[in-house]
């Protein structure tokens, strides 16, 4: 089948303007290719400043990427007339993070996820309120719900709401920006349930971006783990968090709190703050917080090395994924502020 | 839509009713002169008196209202529908738009109103036509700043973002979803217009250039009058009640406008002082727990009648202990905590409980005396360490001041201190940072700042309310870390409020759960994660992503709303183990042993399925 949508080396730059300083380019987003088939889910996984809400904006078209190219069903992105990437946003939507303002607070919810039917002409204006019913029924509402205002919901039933708002159109892929980041975690389960449920139901395509790999493993096929807008590790999610074979991934795993006493994991604790995304290290990015780091790591960028079946790295190491079960490790200030003295030097 | 207010509705409508009708009432002629009766006081005939050249004065009142109201409401509403056209084009379609209309306007304003229009009336020539285009002019440089300031708050808002992604035009955007929601501030200044427009218009037919005498205008009859005032002196009042009075109609109508259109108003506040009903008498002896609650209930006044969103919590924190309070949002555990500072918002109050902190009653305190122990004795840090600092000042002098404000000591000790806190904090290069000013530093940085100012001056108990709740997984490791590692240092009681029960279970050593306003399980963090005995926390338990991979399990339905509590267990309709004696009576606070309690009648049974479940696997 071919995939429904495909990024090609896709990077994207924004310009930090100063008023006493250099313009600097900001890298958001560096080289990273994908493709979501139908029915397919891939995980973005990645901390605030990874570029992942980035990347979710640029397969939307919501962003024209500075290099490399975003193609839905063969078609550029960056090719197409307005009017024809208007009509193609039918068929890819976006679940905003945060439920409360993500919806317009001044109308009725039902006119909101009626809104998509109406631009687009789907069914004749008569059809409609039984369109919109049927949508909050999809979503676990009732159709009764659709007369009220954003406010006289809870922080789930607003998810609820976006979701099926974002449905309206009859989508293929959904990009879903940290849905459930927002909510409690007793929400969270009823929501990412709603979303497992209708990629099964509708055969959506689904991009689920998440700094939360516990969710991001019970919900998608495949995962990708961002780290300052560069790929650090792709894969199957089960195989990527069985065993991961980047120290990024490897920590980032090991920050999920558990439940169970008897699972509970060795913590490598990240010194530090991720750098900015504006003055980078050289080589690899996550070198500075890296527990594993070796001086090759500063010469240069790690290329994505295939490690298994599909699986690929972006470390020069081999013996991460070999470590075995993740082993405490905290790490002294000392990178980071060796990171400081060769930027000051 | 709400209800509109009736009062500014009727008003408005009547004067408008007249202005209209006025051809048609059984009026003398407004300019039909009668010398010889001239400033005759009121009588049968002309119900107001006679004006200088013995014209009717009600008349005159009347048609006046049809001049002034006319050009003022044209000249608004011309001006309005303009200059919203102009602020939405220039705040959404883009730079080149933003510049032409912005700096046209900015021409427009370099005028003083009043010389802009004596300009153009010279030019002119006096008379309405001229009138309802000049004041329209005038008062269009507003209404494009309004909705240009509207339309920048709201272009980059989320739900105008998804209007984009479903595929809408800009002409929907602007119309539909972003001019409604710029819709409440141009009310204000339409109103603000017509009410400023009236008295322009009212100034310029003074002094002679508006409404062109003898046609009967607002204006024209003050200065008429003024010149008999020693005479006949209610023949001033009449015109300047009427111009009074419209004007604040006018503004009335459009507060209580604004108010209906907007569906998520809050209902004012009634001026109540805060008033604490019944409290129990100190009777807990000093020394102790740290914290001490017992009891604590709070109410919020609504217009649906007194809710209870905390009843009958109590909870104790020993120094040196983690407590974490766990539940979903609305469960009542923020307001709780709130309700320790005295930080409680407006609308809640304590309606019953005490609450003892290191041994001194804190919840009957005056402000004075609660400003002397927060922070000192107890310390809050909230959710989002971005709100809570001021962006403003340097996040070292930030620190410095929260010590100030309790000790005496000199600035440069205060700064040296504030250094030595940011260290122990785990911020690399204190001294360097605490020269930064906030938008410098990332949210984890900021926390750790919170953390800092929280401890500056050695308080006995930390509350934190979901402080991990915005920062990145990784950094809420650390943060949990940090905490634990200062309540041990430090040995402070150590509140930690949270809904997520897996973050908490590492460094807890007792955890209260929360439903619904109640505390509904509360023990040991081993034991109450070993074996749950409220069949909530163990829904809550398998609400977390599993191990495994698998999906996790959802509870059914919602908390529900503190007007419609369940008459019985409050978690009842949303309970797997619901039997009928659970919906007839609230459940007691029950002890099942090693002081773990329970608020279930069904516990054991809860406990038995748990066991069974482990022999299972």
């Amino acid at each position: 089948m071919s995939p429904l949508l495909v990024a090609e080396g896709l990077g994207r730059d924004f310009a930090a303007r100063g008023w006493f300083t250099r313009p600097r380019p900001v890298r958001a987003v560096a080289d990273v290719s994908l493709s979501v088939a139908r029915g397919e889910a891939i995980g973005l996984v990645g901390e605030s400043g990874s570029g992942k809400s980035t990347l979710g904006r640029l397969l939307l078209g919501m962003l024209a990427p500075t290099s490399g190219r975003v193609l839905v069903d063969g078609q550029d992105l960056a090719r197409l007339l307005p009017s024809d990437l208007r009509r193609l946003r039918r068929r890819m939507q976006l679940v905003f993070q945060d439920p409360y303002s993500s919806l317009d607070p001044r109308r009725r919810v039902g006119a909101q996820i009626g809104d998509g039917i109406a631009i687009h002409r789907l069914v004749p204006a008569a059809e409609r309120e039984a369109r919109v019913a049927a949508l909050l029924a999809m979503v676990g509402l009732e159709a009764a719900h659709g007369a009220r205002y954003p406010h006289e919901f809870s922080g789930g039933q607003r998810q609820r709401i976006g979701i099926a708002r974002a449905l309206a159109t009859g989508p293929d892929l959904l990009v879903a920006d940290e849905p459930v980041s927002a909510l409690d975690v007793s929400v969270q389960a009823q929501v990412l349930r709603l979303l497992a449920d209708l990629r099964a139901r509708l055969g959506l395509g689904l991009l689920f971006i998440s700094h939360d790999l516990a969710v991001v493993r019970s919900l998608c096929d495949r995962v990708m783990v961002l780290y300052l807008g560069r790929v650090m590790e792709e894969g199957p999610a089960a195989e990527v968090l069985r065993a991961p074979h980047h120290p990024y991934t490897r920590a980032l795993l090991s920050a999920v709190p558990s439940l169970d006493p008897q699972h509970r994991r060795q913590r490598i604790l990240l010194a530090g703050e991720p750098p900015s995304p504006a003055d980078p290290p050289s080589g690899c990015v996550f070198r500075t917080r890296c527990p594993w780091v070796l001086p090759a790591c500063a010469t240069a960028v790690p290329p994505l090395r295939p490690v298994g079946d599909g699986h690929r790295s972006a470390c020069i190491r081999s013996d991460i994924g070999e470590a075995g079960p993740l082993v405490a490790q905290r790490l002294h200030d000392n990178t980071t502020r060796q990171h400081e003295q060769e930027r000051a030097e | 839509m709400r209800t509109l207010r009736l009062g500014p509705v009727v008003g408005v409508a009547a004067i408008a009713l007249v202005a209209v009708a006025v051809p048609v009432l059984p009026l003398s002629n407004p300019t039909a002169m009668d010398i010889m009766h001239r400033l005759a006081p009121p009588s049968a005939a002309h119900w107001l008196g006679q004006d200088g050249y013995g014209r009717d004065v009600l008349s005159r009142l009347l048609w006046g209202a049809r001049s002034s109201l006319g050009v003022a409401v044209a000249a608004a509403g011309l001006a309005c529908v303009i200059g919203t056209g102009l602020g939405l084009i220039g705040g959404y379609l883009g730079r080149g738009a933003e510049f032409l209309t912005m700096r046209s306007m900015d021409i427009v304003l370099c005028f003083p109103p009043l010389v802009l229009a004596l300009l153009v009336i010279t030019l002119l020539g006096p008379g309405t036509a001229t009138l309802i285009p000049l004041l329209a002019l005038v008062y269009l440089p507003g209404f494009v700043r309004v909705a240009y300031a509207g339309v920048l708050s709201v272009r980059n808002q989320n739900y105008v973002e998804a209007m984009r992604v479903l595929g809408a035009g800009r002409a929907r955007i602007m119309l539909r979803t972003i001019l409604p929601n710029i819709g409440g501030p141009i009310l204000v200044q339409f109103s603000l217009a017509i009410a400023a427009a009236i008295l322009l218009e009212s100034g310029l037919s003074f002094l002679g250039l508006g409404v062109v005498p003898p046609a009967p205008s607002w204006g024209g009859m003050i200065a008429a009058a003024r010149a008999t005032m020693a005479q006949a002196p209610l023949l001033l009042l009449w015109p300047c009640l009427a111009l009074s009075g419209t004007v604040l109609l006018f503004n009335a109508l459009c507060d209580a406008v604004r108010d209906a259109v907007d569906p998520q108003r809050v209902p004012r506040r009634r001026g109540a002082a805060r008033v604490l009903d019944a409290l129990a008498p100190g009777l807990v002896a000093a020394g102790g727990p740290v914290l001490d609650l017992c009891g604590l209930t709070i109410e919020i006044d609504t217009p649906a009648g007194t809710v209870c969103p905390v009843r009958d919590v109590s909870l104790q924190v020993h120094s040196g202990e983690i407590l974490a309070v766990v539940g979903e949002s609305g469960s009542g555990k923020s307001l709780s905590g709130l309700a320790l500072m005295g930080l409680l918002p407006p609308a809640a109050r304590v309606a019953a409980g005490a609450a003892w902190i290191e041994g001194q009653e804190v919840l009957r305190l005056d402000e004075a005396a609660l400003r002397r122990i927060r922070g000192r004795r107890v310390a809050m840090i909230f959710q989002d360490p971005h709100h809570s600092l001021d962006p403003v000042h340097r996040i070292g002098a930030q620190v410095a001041e929260a010590i100030r404000a309790h000790r005496p000591v000199s600035a440069r000790a205060a700064r040296s201190q504030a250094v030595e806190l940011l260290r122990q904090v785990g911020i690399s290069d204190p001294e360097r940072r605490a020269a930064a000013f906030p938008h410098e530093l990332s949210g984890g940085m900021l926390q750790r700042v919170m953390i800092a100012i929280g401890i500056a001056n050695g308080p006995r108990l930390l509350i934190a309310d979901e402080v991990t709740t915005a920062l990145d997984v990784t950094i809420q490791a650390q943060v949990i870390a940090l905490l634990a590692d200062l309540r041990r240092a430090r040995g402070m009681g150590l509140l930690l409020i949270t809904h997520n029960l897996a973050l908490v279970s590492e460094v807890a050593d007792r955890i209260a759960v929360m439903y619904a306003g109640e505390i509904v399980e509360q023990g040991s963090a081993a034991a109450l994660l070993a074996r749950p005995l409220h069949p909530y926390t163990q829904a809550l338990l398998r609400s977390a992503p599993g191990e495994d991979g698998s999906l996790p399990e959802a509870i059914q339905g919602t908390v529900p709303s503190p007007q419609a509590r369940p008459a019985g267990c409050a978690f009842a309709p949303r309970c797997t183990y619901r039997r009928p004696d659970c919906e007839t009576a609230p459940p007691p606070l029950v002890d099942a042993g090693g002081e773990h309690l329970t608020r279930c009648i069904r516990w054991y049974e809860v406990a038995a399925s748990v066991r069974s479940a482990e022999t299972v696997a």
